[in-house]
């Protein structure tokens, strides 16, 4: 009788076949692989202070993912993930004077906004003997929101493997149809178009560092605005760039490894950032990891942004309050705890993200009250079969 | 600013890189040596922070959009 091959030398053909050079052809996983994770997203209350009137409470939302991944034949895998949100809460209206000529905000209704959104994507790769080229077509669905999208990428192994450039392009095309919109006026519906491309060169440069550079360039066209915002006007299309580093760093004698990742970005609505992300994987025994993370953010104001709406100003110039085109900057931190048991892991994961112009690194002319704090904790679990 | 990096990275790659045979790339199979070593969290970050702020990209071409954004 054959004996079934164990659960960690499957484990680990797994690892060494992922990895160029070790295969003689890059392949496709070699167990089929179902993940779970649950995840609660809170953004803090607002104060009195940033709001006079109305709702003081912001997003509650719930994720709940999926994902499943099989290899099909020798050469094929095949990649399945859903997600599903329902939210809650409220976002800012708009935003004028206080009495004491500091911007405030408005809020959405009083009865709050509830809404939930679905997405499925399924994709196929297939992997050759210098590498590997797939796609996937995906569909996301809100009460007031519509995104159908497809996407491909190629990589190639070059220099013994120790080289790969990847290659990648999406195009969504989207439909908004606001809720409410007699009521309030807003636009009944409209359509956005998004496509991009971006290039990366992935390098070994030791045997316990590697390194990765990409450069991504998305343009966007449609209706950029947001419909829900009372005086949102913004231009008709974007280009945006963002340049990306990434280096993974494996510590033989701390037994851990540090993932670095640092992108630069700009758009033509005058948006420029800087996006450091910083995580340590330590193993504390073979089946435990703990990961600390620390991300720090920082942009420019868009060209057009105000913290107080003018209301006199034409639609036909852009404006818009939207505490996402301000000038600030983030610092967040989280820590997971990774257990893994043979064939099941599951990962626990807290967030806290705290966003403040005190923290930006750019100048900030015209600092928002809208700015975003919020926790988010999540439950995942993988199973490999 | 783009230009100064792409210099001083590519410097750093073509002075850093040896010929690592493949009995040496044990540590660099490991998980959490991969570029994507949780897809799920990634993809969750990906969404919030599209959501939160005005910066999106990097390193694979964007999907979809959300009604967030």
């Amino acid at each position: 009788m054959k004996k079934p091959a164990s659960r960690s030398l499957i484990a680990l053909s797994t690892s060494a076949l992922a990895l160029p050079g070790i295969a003689e052809a890059d392949t496709p996983p070699l167990t089929s692989s179902l993940s779970y994770k649950i995840s609660n997203y809170q953004e803090d209350e607002l104060s009195r202070e940033q709001v006079p009137f109305g709702e003081l409470e912001r997003y509650d939302i719930d994720v709940h993912q999926f994902q499943f991944i099989s290899p099909l034949g020798r050469d094929y895998a095949l990649f399945i993930n859903a997600n599903h949100e329902n939210m809650s809460g409220a976002s800012p209206w708009f935003s004028t004077a206080g009495t004491n000529g500091q911007p405030v905000i408005n809020m959405s209704g009083a009865s709050g906004i509830y809404d939930s959104r679905s997405e499925v994507s399924i994709g196929a790769r297939y992997y050759g003997t210098r590498g590997n080229i797939g796609g996937a077509i995906g569909y996301s669905e809100e009460n007031d929101y519509r995104a159908k999208y497809v996407s491909m990428s190629g990589s190639r192994n070059f220099n013994n493997d120790l080289t790969t450039l990847t290659v990648s392009l999406s195009h969504s095309d989207d439909s908004i149809f606001p809720s409410d919109a007699e009521r309030f006026n807003r636009v009944r519906h409209e359509n956005k178009r998004a496509s991009s491309v971006a290039v990366s060169l992935s390098q070994v440069l030791n045997p316990v560092a590697s390194f990765q550079t990409a450069l991504s360039l998305t343009g966007q066209s449609g209706f950029l605005s947001d419909p829900y915002k009372l005086q949102d006007s913004r231009p008709d299309g974007k280009t945006q760039i963002a340049f990306a580093n990434s280096l993974r760093y494996f510590f033989i004698e701390a037994d851990g490894a540090l993932q670095s990742d640092y992108r630069y970005y700009r758009d033509d609505f005058g948006v420029r950032s800087h996006t450091l992300d910083l995580s340590w994987f330590q193993n504390v025994t073979r089946s435990l990891k703990i990961v600390p993370m620390l991300r720090y953010y920082s942009q420019t104001a868009a060209d057009f942004y105000t913290n107080i709406d003018d209301f006199l100003k034409p639609l036909s110039e852009s404006q818009s309050s939207d505490y996402r085109l301000s000038a600030f900057g983030a610092v967040s931190g989280g820590l997971s705890v990774v257990a893994d048991f043979g064939g099941w892991s599951a990962t626990l994961t807290a967030e806290r993200y705290v966003a403040n112009e005190k923290y930006s690194a750019f100048t900030v002319d015209q600092p928002s009250p809208g700015l975003v704090q919020f926790t988010r904790l999540s439950l995942g679990v993988n199973y490999s079969f | 600013m783009i230009r100064l990096m792409a210099v001083l990275i590519t410097l750093g790659v073509l002075t850093g890189c040896s010929q690592v045979q493949p009995w040496e790339r044990g540590y660099l199979a490991k998980q959490e040596m991969a570029w994507d070593s949780d897809p799920l969290e990634r993809a969750l970050n990906d969404h919030i922070f599209f959501s939160k702020e005005a910066s999106s990209g990097g390193n694979i071409a964007a999907g979809g959009g959300c009604g967030c954004n």
